[in-house]
């Protein structure tokens, strides 16, 4: 890889894209060719991942992954598309396009690296931080209570809901994989220890523990509360919105067909 | 023969189909119809005009004065009053002088909704013409196929009330083929769609949802209502980096929002058409009305420096053209364009001739690489291949190399900033020979844009003036004037402040109140 990377040492997002990685290779060694592996970032650390992949990237604006990532499937449906973005890239900034693309079931993957703090404008209070952590704006500790990104992505509709942990990242890999290959919004929230700005690899190695899938729609109310279980929360099934959109279309939908419905890699356009 | 027919009412008494469906009575004689539509940002009530004008010669205005009023409302009488020159024609559940037609018993007699009562004064306007009720009755179904039975029933009934107690007034005679008629949105969007589109998407906004209404409806488009305006720019550029063309359309406020995508299609060099339907402003202005203030704001969009096109149409038939040139100049430089229009010339109908045809200017694309793809090499013109997915093609809003690989370093920066640049000099050269069009021959030019072209070139045929109008606004080309009058829709001259910066002597001609300007009120300030 020509980029020299730039996170801090020991920063979350190393595993993250050690994970993601390993993503590559294993669809690669199901016959995809990395270039129908499309990922798109926002800006913020977790923005660097393109630099850092050998696959096609789009670098775009801050909280603007997810219209990129709708356009993109909209126009080639044979893509794989997934996307990186930060809490504050996704929650503050890019609120609106979260909770729509959730309510809408785009097929697309979302990898939220949540470090609880903006890290790129060095430490920030985000929509993640915890009520009464100080950060450098909110020296009196903040007085927000935070959002839960996972119940959010439950309630908006998603249907695919994960959470892995930057520290795990065999769990991780196979979450991402199992999010691209989903049919529909799939979200993976990353803990994401932040090592300059809000370090919680003790409390997260401590507190993470792999939980069971929830049965019901209830149950996973439950169960995405809990800020510290990982592993693949709820999945159910829904037409996707490139499905229903497309084949109420007179557009070439065959091509979208042929993946969405049989998720079969081996055959490249 | 030169007729200026009101019709008024209330929002919901379907006045502005009873515009639509009296124009193409009258393109059905072979005239050309002009068709402003004048209404409020009310769903029901208030008032409503659609303002038919037709002529033996070709027209691209209405006029301020009615030769006649079809009204349908007293308080809408009472507004629109001041502007009748000739007769009346009214509906009798309110009293005034003129031609009375009880369109309100006949509705009732027939149990259809007030709505119906378009259809009735569609019926009168028949008899005051003297035209076969035959060719009315082939209008309404020619537009509403089997529905159009209770149409018909009523203006029948309305024509024959008429012929019962009035005399025609005049008698319209066929000067030609039936034209056809079309509205600018439609034209814009038919001219993208010329020109390969095949994604849209758009947030609505008056004036500019007629583009979103037309596009929605075509199954061979992806068109799309998402969130928000930064939704719907998002999208579309996604799209063009799969390798879609796409575009978005939205009024100077959801363009104020487009503003950081825009940017980022500049850095990212990737082609993006963007349609910027004006109206009156600042803020919310006066949503449904008309209005030329965003001619700097969309030259200069958005923060930086990049290579970008702005182009403004004068004419629905121009509208068609220009949005297929600015789709192929998007694609070929890979950089934003903006078809800058004006609610006068999106939301009017005009008999105009357009024929879908392939318009599209193919670019190479490359689909695949074998690794990285260098998407940003630097070459002498500034312009570097276009690549899509399944090539591994890095775009980046960042500053990037060659690779698309984010980059601080001073010397690729230079060198980057300075090739994207370059296109914008290249774009100058293309674009210089058609950039203005001029018409008519005179001592003195008037200089206008947008859709205040239609009664500026009636007027200056009339007076003998020349007249100059810029097709393309950036790259900007300086006009070979010395001096001009300056024509628009704005308080402080916008254009003529522009061509005052080239060296041009102006004399500034404007008009802010929300209404286009008509010929009768030029005549009087050119004159
Ligand atoms: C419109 C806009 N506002 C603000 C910024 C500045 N900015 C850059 S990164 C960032 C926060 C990033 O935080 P997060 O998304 O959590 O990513 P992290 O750096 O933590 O990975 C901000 C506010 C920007 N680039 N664009
Ligand atoms: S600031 Fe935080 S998130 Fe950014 S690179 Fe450093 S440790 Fe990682």
């Amino acid at each position: 890889m020509k980029s020299k990377i730039e996170w801090c040492p020991g920063c979350g997002n190393f595993g993250i894209l050690k994970a993601f990685r390993r993503v590559i290779e294993r669809l690669e060694s199901e016959g995809v060719k990395r270039g129908r592996i499309v990922s798109v970032a926002g800006i913020g650390c977790h923005g660097r991942m393109p630099d850092y992949l050998d696959i096609p990237t789009f670098h775009t604006i801050h909280g603007r992954v997810l219209p990129l990532m709708t356009g993109i499937k909209l126009a080639n449906p044979e893509l794989l598309v997934s996307g990186f973005s930060g809490d504050g890239d996704a929650l503050n900034e890019g609120m609106e396009h979260f909770i729509h693309a959730a309510k809408r079931n785009t097929d697309v993957a979302l990898f939220l690296h949540n470090n609880q703090v903006f890290g790129l404008t060095t430490g920030q209070f985000t929509a993640t931080t915890p009520r009464g952590k100080k950060t450098r704006t909110t020296p009196a500790g903040n007085p927000e209570w935070p959002i839960n990104p996972a119940l959010i992505a439950l309630v908006s509709g998603a249907t695919f809901i994960a959470r892995g942990f930057a520290g795990n990242v065999s769990q991780l890999s196979d979450l991402m994989y199992d999010a691209i290959k989903h049919r529909g919004f799939a979200f993976v929230e990353i803990l994401q220890p932040c090592i300059t700005f809000n370090n919680t690899w003790d409390y997260y190695r401590e507190n993470v523990y792999v939980a069971e899938p929830a049965e019901s729609f209830d149950e996973a109310l439950k169960l995405v509360s809990d800020g510290v279980a990982t592993g693949l929360l709820f999945r159910t099934e829904k037409q996707t919105f490139e499905e229903t959109l497309l084949n109420s279309l007179r557009v070439p939908k065959k091509s979208c067909e042929r993946d969405m419905r049989s998720r079969e890699f081996h055959s490249d356009p | 023969m030169d007729l200026n027919v009101c019709i008024v009412g209330a929002a919901g008494d379907g006045v502005k189909e009873a515009g639509e469906l009296a124009a193409e009575l009258f393109a059905h004689f072979g005239y050309s119809v002009f068709v402003y539509q004048e209404y409020q940002s009310i769903i029901r009530g208030g008032h409503n005009a659609s303002i038919v004008r037709m002529s033996d010669r070709e027209i691209n205005s209405h006029r301020k004065y009615f030769d006649l009023m079809i009204c349908l409302e007293d308080y809408a009488y009472e507004l629109y009053r001041p502007y009748l020159r000739g007769d009346l024609i009214y509906d009798t559940k309110f009293k005034c002088g003129g031609i009375g037609i009880p369109m309100t018993e006949i509705i009732k007699e027939e149990q259809e909704p007030n709505i119906f009562r378009n259809a009735a004064s569609l019926g009168a306007l028949a008899a005051y013409l003297d035209i076969e009720f035959d060719i009315l009755e082939r209008i309404f179904s020619d537009r509403f196929g089997a529905r159009a039975k209770d149409d018909i029933t009523i203006a029948k009934a309305a024509y024959e009330y008429y012929r019962s107690r009035y005399d025609p007034k005049m008698r319209l005679e066929k000067i030609g083929r039936r034209k056809k008629l079309v509205s600018g949105a439609v034209a814009i969007a038919e001219g993208l769609i010329s020109a390969g589109l095949t994604h849209f998407y758009a947030y609505p906004m008056t004036p500019a949802s007629p583009i979103l209404h037309y596009l929605i409806k075509k199954r061979e488009i992806v068109a799309y209502q998402p969130e928000s305006e930064i939704a719907a720019v998002g999208m579309a550029i996604g799209s063009a980096y799969a390798g879609k063309r796409s575009a978005t359309g939205t009024s100077g406020g959801g363009f104020a929002l487009m503003a950081e995508s825009i940017s980022l299609a500049g850095m990212a060099e990737i082609p993006l058409l963007v349609i910027e339907a004006q109206r009156t402003s600042p803020s919310t202005g006066m949503a449904t009305y008309h209005g030329q203030e965003d001619l700097y704001f969309a030259m200069h969009p958005a923060h930086g420096e990049f290579p970008m096109a702005v182009a403004c149409p004068y004419s629905v038939e121009e509208a068609f053209y220009l949005s297929a040139e600015l789709m192929n100049i998007a694609w070929k430089y890979q950089i934003p364009a903006i078809l800058l229009t004006d609610k006068n010339l999106v939301e009017s109908y005009k008999t105009a001739e357009i024929e879908r045809t392939n318009l599209i200017e193919e670019i190479e694309i490359v689909k695949s690489s074998e690794g990285e793809y260098m998407r940003y090499e630097v070459t002498e013109s500034g312009i570097s291949k276009y690549a899509v997915p399944p090539a591994i093609v890095k775009a980046n809003s960042n500053e990037h190399d060659e690779f698309g690989i984010t980059t601080d370093d001073a010397s690729v920066r230079t060198q980057m900033h300075e090739k994207r640049m370059l296109k914008e000099n290249l774009l100058r050269e293309d674009i210089r020979d058609r950039a203005w069009k001029f018409f008519l021959k005179g001592k003195d030019t008037i200089v206008t844009w947008g859709s205040t072209f239609g009664p500026v070139y009636e007027v200056a045929e009339e007076l003998g003036y020349r007249v100059a109008v810029p097709r393309y606004l950036r790259p900007f080309i300086k006009p070979g004037l010395a001096h001009a009058v300056v024509v628009e829709q704005n308080y402080t001259g916008q254009l003529a402040k522009l061509l005052e910066m080239h060296g041009v002597e102006v004399k500034r001609v404007n008009k802010w109140d929300g209404r286009p300007f008509t010929p009768d009120e030029l005549r009087e300030l050119l004159g």
